[in-house]
């Protein structure tokens, strides 16, 4: 099947229901996108699909075949994506880091649907897990990309 | 296979260390960071006829001073989020006169020069800035000294004339200068001076200063690698299936036919406990090891480390709140007992507290490969490199010298990274790399990590407090009961009590005049660990949350009975009297907030790895659940490197702590987890982090750790205003146990 | 099926009968067979032991195949299932092909003693002397003896007097295996013998009575898999309503559910997750087409099932209120798998936009899965690559109630709204799915 992931199509040839985590790791070698939990509960795996956030371990591959994809690899290809990246750098976000790359792409996928949005979004749209706990500085650089 | 004496190679005697980690460390902190300087030790036994080498001083083992100006440096400690590649980059380039921007960071491979925890080495315990400081910043002079030798040959001047600037050896008074990239050959072949200069703290630029950390752009960007993204040619991907129970082992496989002929699985294979499939990625490997339908057998009497059938928690909880005896003294003052005998009141109450699980967000991983010229790589996440080298060796069947150790950034600290038998992925890579001939990236699914983690110890207890006419405690006597990771890891005499099972409860700094701190030791079943902030996570739950019904009993302010208590501590009640004013000045409460939710505070104090802290919480509850606003901090770790860090570190910590009061319980039956993911083991979501505010004390005092010293306050002023808001004491966690509803007051 | 209630009522019908009738043994066509008749392939009896999920209720994980031990819950005490190994002395070695067809069919133990309808005899009276001839050629000669007692159940005298079953099978089960329907082809009637009688579907998707029977076993009356709550679980209608049953899946979709143990529609979860892994998968494909001819010819019930569902985009939810505080918990906790518009991820992750079960009038189903999660689904040997989390640590009942009511009332989904209660109720008397997956053995 055919997949698009940050503007390049690849081939991949795999059974229709592995998680697109996994092809996009382990076929495709783009390993910034984590796993942590494979069960839709922390989102350390979140990628866009049309711009939306999405939870590649949960994401039967097939169903995202001839979709859009952007990943954490793109990030700063995307205006919006770049924005937030500078907001994380500012607010000094990450501490081991291992959640991040999913984190920020919630974010981008928050602010590429509502660019000023309000806490109450913000607390809709950044529900990944944290174990180090970043959250304050999160909902910080959130607020700080929409300003931008 | 995984024997957890510390083996000889990384010890600094040959000998092998049996000593308890606070035992030798907390005791005798001062004596520690000495030993940095003692006479030069041999690290390795097969280099016993080397010359000795000081640990944290061959500056070339340290640092590399690239063309560019831009430094390598090898890290004797592991970043796993605690920011420890920042402070080193601070400290030594502080001294070295280079940006700390310049600095690129890598984990040092094992050997005798990173050995700068009282001659081992390992990241934890916080030790890492305040045990490498002195070190760290004579290394970064000595080179700076080096550089400015190499300038003066080069340029034909007196060493007297040349100063630098970051990055640059200049001579005022010709106006030449030289670019660090361009001396670093000619420095590198210097002896490395013995005495040198160091700044004036007036004078420091970046040591002290909220400076930026050098991998966030990498961390917000996907760029930053870990294990777990590790790979090598030729590599194959392996997945396992852990035997529910340790101990039991695989027999027959009654599909494995089946399973081999799945797509992309290249073998399948019995391993120590489990059993494991290699295929060219790992959903297909992982897939195919959840397929294999495995008869296990039941381990044989008096196998180590086997779980028992019939383990449940709430059956361990029992027995140890029904052991009995006075326990072995650790800390006594006065007379106890006699003074609780003649008090005008006495309080009693007994507490508990879980076994709590990691659940840092990356699982156990490890990629292996047997190279053709007989050594073995391996890349892993660790805390010990050293412990694990050798480790890996005698798995492996080398001698540690053929194991090259790749350590990784940590996808998570919290304690999972240390040499705990049975709770690492790497021997399983090493064995399966050897039965396949390739190399192998081995990941433990989420489940998998859930099942073989080494777990925060389940812990009791026991309080009784006499109080006199005025409601002040004359009496305290307190026993825990249980086992602490340190004994379990690093040995335990018997008639010593471990100091990871009483601190916390041990330690504390209230004037009451008579005290008895005691322990009964009680065999845990479970493979035990360290978890951030080790025994003050729960201990210091336990003493400050008995504190306040002391004083509750007593009819005393739970704050100003602290503040009466600490009237001889300078230190401490400066703290407190902060952390106080960091939240506006104390009240109790209950009072009805702006938004119309009742709310109440607690505070609580704790004195963890050389460091004070002091904690206010303000909650109210919602549906039976506790809701945590705020949490203030003060804390005193002495003094500082890196404001922005501290103030990182106590938000992480804040929401461990609370994740731990909230929500955290690793359950069992039958022997077995009852959570294997993180929906049957909750850790806090992001709705549920409060606000943090952190006030920094530096007060002079040695300086103290930093990562783990927030957690401790936290569960305690939680518990300690949800009290005040119920009406009736909690005295175990996690509070998500119960349904709580407003009380009287 | 396996935990059945309250059997209380059963001695009140006792009353005034006659000891020979409730001790008696029935005749059976074998009566005159001895047990030494020549052993068939091992396929033919395990394919029958696979029709009739045997394995269901006679191994427990872990345990040895077909020594018993499940327990069992009933509102008297706790009854376990039994050793049915040819072992002489515990389990069923000593049985006569008749001793075994009385059980099997007439629920009658050779001793005379009545067995508890979990065992469900009713249905299993429909089987063919064919598949009982195999069924007993395969315990007694295919399957290992293995010696285990059985456990005596906890229900107390008076009430663990076993006589006034017989007049409750006297009362509640048909006599005769099936016949088929001259009207019907031979698929029809195949399909039809598979559902009423080996495969027992009414056992859990026919309402029961007031004494716990099955209120209809065939198709004659419309009651008959028309939905039933059973164990937290409520065990949808497989007729054709619209709606809440089978009315919108072809033919062709029922035969991939119980084959794949997924389609468009839908994934098995709770207890026919359970039926799946142990038997519908076995069955030849001829068999499940003939059981989705048989499903799908009985007719449905649109006084029942209500205005046909159609999707329709959610509507933006009102500010407040139990939809909008569900709709901010299902972007949360459920759109990433099924998806923000309910629509799942085609056969593997189910819809939640007009699925039956969430339509369904009873909620105990949606309430039971959200806050248990799903057990692994085995398909051909293959745990499932995606799972349902148990979310009973995560939501409060209120929010699962909220979450449930946005989800039974969006996307044209007009089901009744859920309430904490309801949650809570379930939530005390269930228990988090196990994410081990579970393969019980049959030999």
């Amino acid at each position: 099947m055919e997949l698009t992931i940050n503007g390049q199509t690849h081939q991949v040839d795999i059974e229709p229901d592995t998680p697109l985590l996994w092809v996009l790791r382990d076929e495709l070698g783009m390993t910034g996108t984590k796993y942590g939990c494979g069960l839709a509960q922390c989102g350390a795996c979140t990628v866009l699909v049309h711009g939306q956030a999405t939870r590649s371990c949960v994401t039967p591959v097939e169903t995202v075949a001839g979709a859009k994809i952007m990943t954490i690899e793109a990030i700063e290809t995307d205006p919006v994506g770049q924005k937030v990246v500078e907001a994380w750098v500012a607010q000094q976000v990450p501490q081991c880091g291992y959640c991040q790359s999913g984190q920020v792409m919630a974010a981008t996928a928050l602010l590429k649907q509502s660019a000023r949005p309000t806490d109450e979004e913000i607390a809709g749209a950044m529900v990944n897990l944290c174990r180090c706990g970043t959250y304050n500085a999160i909902a910080a650089a959130v607020r700080e990309a929409a300003q931008a | 296979m995984n024997d957890m004496t510390v083996p000889a190679q990384a010890s600094s005697t040959g000998a092998p260390l049996n000593l308890s980690r606070r035992g030798f460390l907390g005791a005798s902190l001062g004596a520690l960071v000495l030993g940095v300087a003692l006479p030069a030790r041999q690290a390795r036994a097969q280099q016993a006829d080397a010359p000795a080498i000081k640990p944290g001083t061959r500056v070339n083992a340290f640092l590399e001073i690239r063309p560019d100006g831009t430094v390598l440096f090898r890290s004797p400690f592991m970043e796993g989020g605690q920011g420890i590649f920042t402070a080193l980059a601070q400290i030594v380039g502080e001294e070295l006169d280079v940006e700390p921007t310049q600095f690129v960071m890598e984990p040092a491979p094992p050997g005798p020069d990173y050995l700068l925890i009282g001659g081992m080495r390992f990241t934890g315990g916080s030790m890492s800035v305040r045990l490498s400081y002195d070190a760290m910043r004579r290394l970064g002079a000595a080179a700076r000294q080096m550089l400015l030798q190499a300038a003066a040959v080069q340029l034909g001047v007196p060493l007297a004339e040349l100063t630098t600037e970051p990055g640059r050896v200049v001579h005022a008074a010709s106006g030449r200068s030289l670019a660090y990239g361009d001396l670093a050959g000619a420095a590198a072949a210097l002896p490395v001076p013995e005495n040198v200069t160091l700044r004036e703290r007036a004078d420091f630029r970046w040591i002290g200063k909220p400076f930026a950390r050098l991998d966030i752009h990498a961390k917000s960007t996907g760029k930053a690698r870990y294990a777990i993204d590790q790979t090598v040619d030729d590599m194959l991907y392996g997945a396992v299936q852990h035997a529910r129970r340790l101990g039991m082992e695989p027999g027959d496989i009654s599909n494995e036919a089946q399973v081999r002929a799945m797509p992309g699985v290249h073998s399948v294979h019995r391993l120590p406990g489990a059993v494991a499939v290699l295929a060219n990625s790992w959903w297909r490997a992982r897939r195919a090891a959840e397929a294999l339908e495995v008869n296990w057998t039941e381990p044989a009497s008096g196998t180590a480390n086997a779980m028992p059938a019939d383990f449940s928690t709430e059956g361990h909880l029992a027995k140890l709140k029904a052991m009995p005896g006075a326990g072995l003294d650790f800390e006594t003052e006065g007379d106890a007992a006699a003074a609780l005998a003649g008090a005008t009141q006495k309080v009693e109450a007994v507490y508990d507290a879980p076994y709590l699980a990691h659940g840092q967000l990356e699982p156990s991983s490890a990629l292996a490969r047997f190279n053709a010229d007989g050594t073995l790589e391996l890349w892993l996440p660790n805390q010990a490199p050293e412990m694990f080298q050798a480790d890996a060796a005698k798995v492996a069947g080398l001698s540690p010298d053929k194991v090259i150790l790749h350590s990784q950034l940590l996808g998570g600290f919290f304690g999972r990274h240390f040499l705990y038998t049975t709770a690492n992925a790497y021997p399983q890579a090493i064995l399966l790399a050897k039965a396949s001939g390739r190399p192998v990236k081995l990941l433990w699914s989420r489940e998998e990590e859930f099942l073989r983690d080494a777990l925060r110890p389940m812990a009791v207890a026991r309080f009784r407090a006499g109080l006199d006419a005025n409601g002040l405690p004359v009496a305290y006597e307190a026993v825990a009961v249980g086992e602490g990771p340190a004994g379990r890891w690093f040995g335990r005499k018997t008639d010593k009590v471990d100091s990871s099972s009483v601190e916390g409860i041990a330690g504390k700094p209230y004037a009451i005049p008579n005290r008895r701190i005691a322990q009964i030791h009680v065999d845990d079943p479970m493979i035990i660990g360290f978890w951030r902030s080790v025994g003050h996570s729960m201990n210091d739950f336990f003493s400050e949350t008995f504190f306040d019904e002391m004083a509750d009993a007593g009819k005393q302010d739970p704050y100003a009975l602290r503040l009466r208590l600490l009237a001889d501590k300078p230190r401490h009640k400066a703290l407190l009297e902060a952390v106080a004013d960091l939240s506006g000045g104390w009240k109790r409460g209950p009072f009805t907030a702006q938004d119309g939710t009742r709310r109440a505070r607690g505070v609580a104090m704790a004195s963890p790895f050389g460091s004070e802290v002091a904690t206010i919480a303000e909650v109210s509850l919602r549906d039976g659940e506790v809701v945590v606003h705020d949490v203030w901090v003060a804390i005193d770790p002495g003094s500082i490197v890196n404001p922005a860090i501290i103030n990182a570190q106590v938000n992480s910590a804040v929401a461990l702590g609370l994740s731990s009061a909230l929500f955290e319980e690793a359950v069992y039956a039958e022997g077995v987890p009852r959570a294997r993911n993180y929906d049957g083991y909750p850790i806090l979501p992001p709705d549920r982090m409060p606000k943090v505010h952190v006030r920094i004390v530096e007060s002079g005092a040695p300086m103290g750790g930093i990562g783990e010293p927030g957690v401790p306050g936290v569960p305690p002023a939680v518990v300690n205003a949800a009290s005040v808001l119920t009406g009736k004491r909690i005295r175990s966690l996690p509070l998500s146990k119960q349904r709580l509803s407003a009380g009287e007051g | 099926m396996k935990k059945l209630a309250a059997f209380v009522v059963l001695a009140v019908l006792a009353v005034g009968a006659g000891y020979w009738f409730a001790t008696r043994i029935p005749a059976s066509p074998f009566d005159s067979v001895g047990s030494a008749t020549a052993p068939l392939p091992v396929e033919r009896g395990e394919y029958a032991a696979r029709l009739a999920d045997c394995v269901a209720c006679h191994s427990t994980e872990g345990g040895k195949a077909f020594t018993g031990g499940l327990a069992m819950g009933t509102p008297l005490g706790t009854i376990f299932s039994t050793n049915i190994t040819p072992d002489r002395e515990t389990g069923i070695g000593g049985y006569t092909l008749a001793q075994f067809d009385n059980a099997v069919r007439r629920g009658v133990a050779p001793d005379g003693r009545r067995l508890y309808p979990a065992m469900p005899h009713p249905s299993y009276a429909k089987m063919s002397d064919d598949d009982v001839r195999a069924l007993y050629d395969y315990f007694l000669h295919h399957v290992p003896a293995v010696r285990q007692e059985n456990r005596p159940t906890t229900i107390a005298w008076p009430l663990n007097m076993r006589w006034p079953l017989a007049f409750w099978n006297l009362a509640f089960a048909d006599a005769g295996s099936y016949r088929p329907a001259p009207a019907h082809d031979e698929i029809w009637n195949r399909g039809a013998y598979l559902v009423q009688g080996p495969g027992h579907c009414g056992s859990c998707h026919t309402p029961r009575g007031l004494a716990l029977q099955e209120v209809a076993l065939d198709e004659r009356d419309p009651r008959f898999l028309s939905g039933a709550l059973l164990d937290g679980w409520y065990a949808p209608s497989l007729r054709n309503d619209h709606n809440t049953g089978l009315g919108r899946w072809s033919e062709e979709d029922v035969a991939t559910f119980l084959k794949d143990g997924r389609n468009q529609h839908g994934v098995v979860f709770g207890s026919m997750m359970e039926a799946f892994n142990n038997s519908t998968q076995f069955m030849t494909d001829g068999d499940l087409a003939a059981i989705a001819r048989y499903l799908k010819s009985l007719p449905g019930d649109a006084a029942r099932d209500g205005a046909p569902w159609s999707y329709q985009a959610a509507a933006a939810p009102a500010p407040a209120g139990p939809m909008a505080s569900g709709a901010r918990i299902y972007a949360a906790r459920c759109g990433f798998c099924h998806g923000s518009d309910g629509r799942g991820r085609n056969e593997w992750i189910s819809p939640l936009a007009g699925a039956s079960s969430v339509l369904a009038l009873e909620n105990a189903s949606v309430i039971n899965i959200t806050l248990n999660g799903s057990g692994r689904v085995v398909a051909a040997g293959v745990p499932d690559a995606y799972r349902m989390p148990a979310l009973r640590d995560q939501l409060s009942d209120g929010e699962i109630a909220d979450v449930l009511t946005f989800i039974r009332g969006s996307w044209g989904n007009r089901a009744a709204s859920v309430t904490a209660e309801e949650v809570r109720t379930l939530r005390e008397l269930t228990n988090a799915a196990s994410s081990d997956p579970i393969v019980l053995q049959m030999r």
